[in-house]
């Protein structure tokens, strides 16, 4: 009751009716992506809503993590195996393939068609926000998400058997292992990332932006599968799997191929730098998909 | 001047009415693409395993392609395109009241809505995956085996997704959650999982018809077609009591 | 300072008795509200409502978010109340089939099935309605809201104003006996609005029963005379509006004038019987009035006779939300 409420000497009085102008610092653009980030991560993971609307990203994330756990309690059990009852990570990575994918259909959709279905984006555009401050707002968002599946899991399993004692060699061995899984997280992340905005870019139904994304991730590794496998095409179609093929560029980020103990794909035969070609596609694609239809997109 | 209106006639109406709010262009068409990917690449692997193996080597691979291709994405997803958008788009608009607050019972909208689903989704799922068993062109078992597990699966998935439209805002994701992880990883574990989930019975049917042997397709025929009907069932119950005591926006 | 004749308080109609339904005999009331309070999570949108409605136009108003549209719904069985009873001709509608079919709504949300024509909605809300001619009572309403049934546009493409008849349309397609139209007069032009208000009357003279929700207070004044109140979830005031009407002037209207002398002219106010309470505060005067009208056509005579410079004159509280907060506050 400050300034507002208002009295006379009768007893009338007029409350304050705690209308505020702010008068605090103005935060300009690197404040808006700032918040429009972590707003975005909120929703998406239903942060500051019921328990509800937390069940399903957790389920998932739990569901990822389970390999690494298990993983890790059977090298806590068994600590005299030695390195075979180790998993390597690129193993790791696919473990959680299905909720990476999951993920990748629900994050974008969330983030991104929601503002549009009802008109947010506009409103966005009349803070400091531009459209390419908005779209990179929304993508490090979606980033981060996507960093929780498919980073945490590894991550989780690199400081376990650092623990147990079956990590690294070395603070500098520890830190490459470190880097390189970072690296891996990192580029699975863009790549799905990337997919998932552009699916999230075509139609203004969440429902419908998710099944495009599965469409395209599910679908294209079914597809690259069927060709190479069942019908002996050439092992260069596995790269229209998007998730193969960024899982096939962090096994060779970590530096596990089959010869080193790591995991055997149809791409394994395929060069280090068509892999990596065939990667920074997908994510163009994505990306170009993405900014076309921004570019395009009338706010009202 | 107004009556109530008969369980028959109450699902005629929403059947109507939920057919066309399901059809739209965008949809369709990008569905029509994925049938078009589907028989495409049916083709393309059938004329490439023709050319060198035998023919029951060529069924082998017909079978597996078309229970990996067919059954595990494309009719489950269709399914969950438009089951799941049945009620939940209604709901999502603010539009179900225009079904709900009427002189009708609860259960002949629930049967209406599936009838809708099915009527949508069942041409775009079965014309091409039979055309894509036609081109495969290893044999009449697996066009057959096609249809037949083609609708008992569509039929299924359509009540089990309708119902998750009721129960959640979000259901398309719950959708692909069921059936990436249930019926990818965990139903994929034991022999105890492929019967807890649809995918489990499409392809016993498969397997039952083609005399192949099918990794999670032990099922006799009777199980695999009993089973689902009794799943459907099932979703109508809980559909209708759900439909009941739902607050409408 | 105060004002010499300063008016004692007036108090508003406290909720119960209900007026009479305008001519009925005493027949069951067409809805009754029992106790209803309704909680979502943590925060009650109604609270403890009593009411009883007959036929004729009753309007409901109320500022966004006091719950009028949560009222509505419980009459129509959308949602349950927490505690309490709603009855719609004595049953209630949630729960009786039949009933469903005699109420009419209008929701509030702007939705409709985009994909349909305006004569294509308003006969499926026939059909699902069970009404014996569909096609006929379909044209029949939309001429009634002055819309076209041979129109081929969808009624996604209508504008806000058609959507509305198009709502109000499939509401009267049934030939209800409680008609709920949740704020059917927003996005409407004048024409249409003066248009619309008529039909209620129509349809109110005839013997249905009409609850016609608004946060305009000027709207509900030309849609009934019997107006519901509330605010912030609760019943605050029930009656004619007329009576209501004339509570609410009582009250003292407040204005704020800035002028280089607030001390000389306030007195001069109240010294001439125009201004019947007065407070300053360095350059600013605050004036309770009961005469709007008389202290507006005074106060820039007075003032230029004084030689005082007038800088500004607000009303200060002439809102729709102060009068609710004078209701609910005063009660």
């Amino acid at each position: 009751m400050s300034g507002n409420a208002k009295s006379s000497a009768d007893g009338a009085e007029i409350h304050d009716r705690g209308y505020r102008r702010y008068e605090g610092a103005r935060s300009g653009v690197v404040g808006a992506v700032r918040s429009l980030v972590w707003q975005t991560i909120r929703s998406i993971l239903g942060l500051g809503r019921p328990a509800r609307h937390k069940v399903f990203p957790v389920i998932v994330v739990v569901i990822a993590a389970l390999p690494a756990v298990v993983f890790l309690g059977v090298a806590l059990l068994f600590r005299d195996l030695g390195d075979d009852s180790l998993v390597n990570y690129s193993d790791l990575f696919g473990f959680s393939v299905a909720p990476i994918m999951i993920y990748a259909a629900m994050v974008a959709p969330e983030a991104l068609v929601r503002d549009r279905r009802d008109g947010m984006f506009s409103l966005y555009l009349s803070t400091p926000l531009t459209r390419p401050t908005y779209v990179a707002a929304k993508a490090l968002a979606v980033l981060a998400v996507m960093m929780i599946i498919a980073l945490g899991p590894v991550l989780l399993a690199l400081v376990g058997y650092t623990v147990v004692g079956d990590g690294p060699d070395g603070v500098v061995e520890w830190f490459k292992v470190f880097f390189r899984l970072t690296a891996a997280g990192l580029v699975i992340s863009a790549v799905l990332a990337a997919v998932s905005m552009a699916g999230s870019s075509v139609t203004d139904r969440r429902a419908f932006a998710s099944v495009a994304v599965i469409l395209v991730i599910f679908g294209g590794a079914i597809v690259s599968s069927i060709l190479v496998d069942a019908a002996d095409f050439s092992n260069t179609y596995a790269l229209l799997d998007p998730m193969g093929t960024a899982g096939e560029t962090a096994t060779r980020i970590l530096g596990e191929s089959p010869e080193q103990g790591g995991s055997v794909s149809e791409l394994s035969d395929i060069d280090t730098g068509v892999v990596f070609l065939g990667t920074a596609a997908w994510f163009a694609a994505g990306a170009g998909i993405v900014g076309y239809k921004y570019r395009k997109l009338e706010a009202t | 001047m107004s009556g109530s209106v008969s369980g028959l006639r109450a699902i005629v109406i929403a059947h109507r009415l939920l057919v066309r709010q399901l059809v739209t262009r965008g949809r369709i068409a990008a569905l029509l693409v994925v049938g078009i990917v589907v028989s495409l690449v049916v083709a393309l692997v059938s004329r490439a395993v023709g050319e060198d193996e035998s023919t029951e080597e060529a069924l082998e691979v017909g079978i597996e392609v078309m229970s990996n291709l067919g059954f595990t994405i494309v009719v489950p997803i269709v399914a969950l395109v438009f089951a799941s958008a049945a009620f939940g788009d209604l709901k999502e608009d603010g539009t179900l009241v225009y079904l709900w607050l009427r002189p009708m019972d609860r259960w002949p909208i629930v049967v209406g809505a599936w009838l809708a689903t099915v009527s949508v989704s069942l041409p775009v799922t079965l014309v091409p995956l039979t055309v894509a068993a036609l081109i495969a062109d290893v044999g009449s078992e697996l066009v057959w085996a096609t249809v037949l597990a083609c609708v008992v699966g569509n039929l299924a998935y359509s009540a089990v997704f309708m119902l998750l439209g009721l129960l959640t805002k979000n259901s398309v994701v719950w959708g692909i959650g069921y059936i990436l992880i249930w019926e990818g990883l965990v139903a994929g574990i034991s022999g105890v999982g492929e019967k807890l989930a649809i995918r489990g019975y499409t392809r016993s049917i498969i397997a039952d018809q083609t005399g192949v042997d099918l990794y999670l397709g032990d099922l006799s025929l009777m199980t695999a077609i009993v089973v689902p009907v009794l799943v459907i069932l099932a979703a109508f119950v809980l559909s209708t009591l759900r439909l009941r005591s739902l607050d409408v926006a | 300072m105060s004002g010499s004749e300063s008016s004692p308080v007036p108090q508003p109609v406290i909720p119960p008795p209900p007026p009479p339904p305008p001519s009925e005999s005493s027949a069951r009331p067409i809805v009754e509200v029992e106790n209803v309070t309704k909680s979502f999570g943590d925060v009650v949108a109604v609270s403890d409502v009593s009411f009883t409605v007959g036929p004729g136009v009753t309007a409901l108003l109320g500022p966004n978010g006091a719950g009028k549209s949560t009222l509505f719904r419980m009459l129509c069985g959308l949602t349950a109340p927490s505690r309490g009873a709603v009855r719609v001709l004595g049953e209630k509608a949630r729960e009786h089939r039949e009933v469903r079919g005699r109420i009419g709504l209008a929701p509030q949300q702007d939705a409709l099935l985009d994909r349909f024509t305006a004569y294509e909605f308003v006969e499926l809300a026939g059909r699902t309605h069970g009404v014996a001619d569909p096609s006929g009572r379909a044209r029949q309403s939309l001429a009634y809201v002055d819309l076209d049934p041979e129109d081929p546009k969808r009624v996604g493409a209508y504008s806000k104003g058609m959507r509305q008849r198009v709502k109000l349309a499939a509401a009267l397609v049934n030939d209800p006996d409680l008609l709920i139209l949740d704020e059917p007069l927003t996005g409407l032009d004048p024409v249409q609005r003066n248009r619309m208000i008529s039909l209620f009357h129509d349809l109110g003279d005839g013997g249905k029963c009409l609850l016609v929700s608004s946060h305009v207070l000027d709207e509900v004044a030309r849609i009934g005379s019997n107006v519901l109140v509330v605010a912030q979830g609760r019943l605050v005031a029930s009656g004619d509006y007329r009576r209501l009407r004339e509570l609410m002037d009582d009250r003292p209207h407040r204005i704020r004038v800035q002028s280089d002398d607030a001390r000389k002219l306030a007195s001069a106010l109240i010294g001439r019987g125009v201004a019947d309470g007065a407070a300053v505060r360095e350059n600013t005067l605050l004036i309770d009035t009961l005469n709007v009208d008389r202290f507006g056509r005074s106060i820039a005579p007075i003032s230029s006779e004084l030689g005082i410079r007038l800088r500004e004159v607000v009303p200060t509280d002439d809102d729709l939300e102060s009068v609710f907060r004078y209701l609910v506050e005063r009660r």
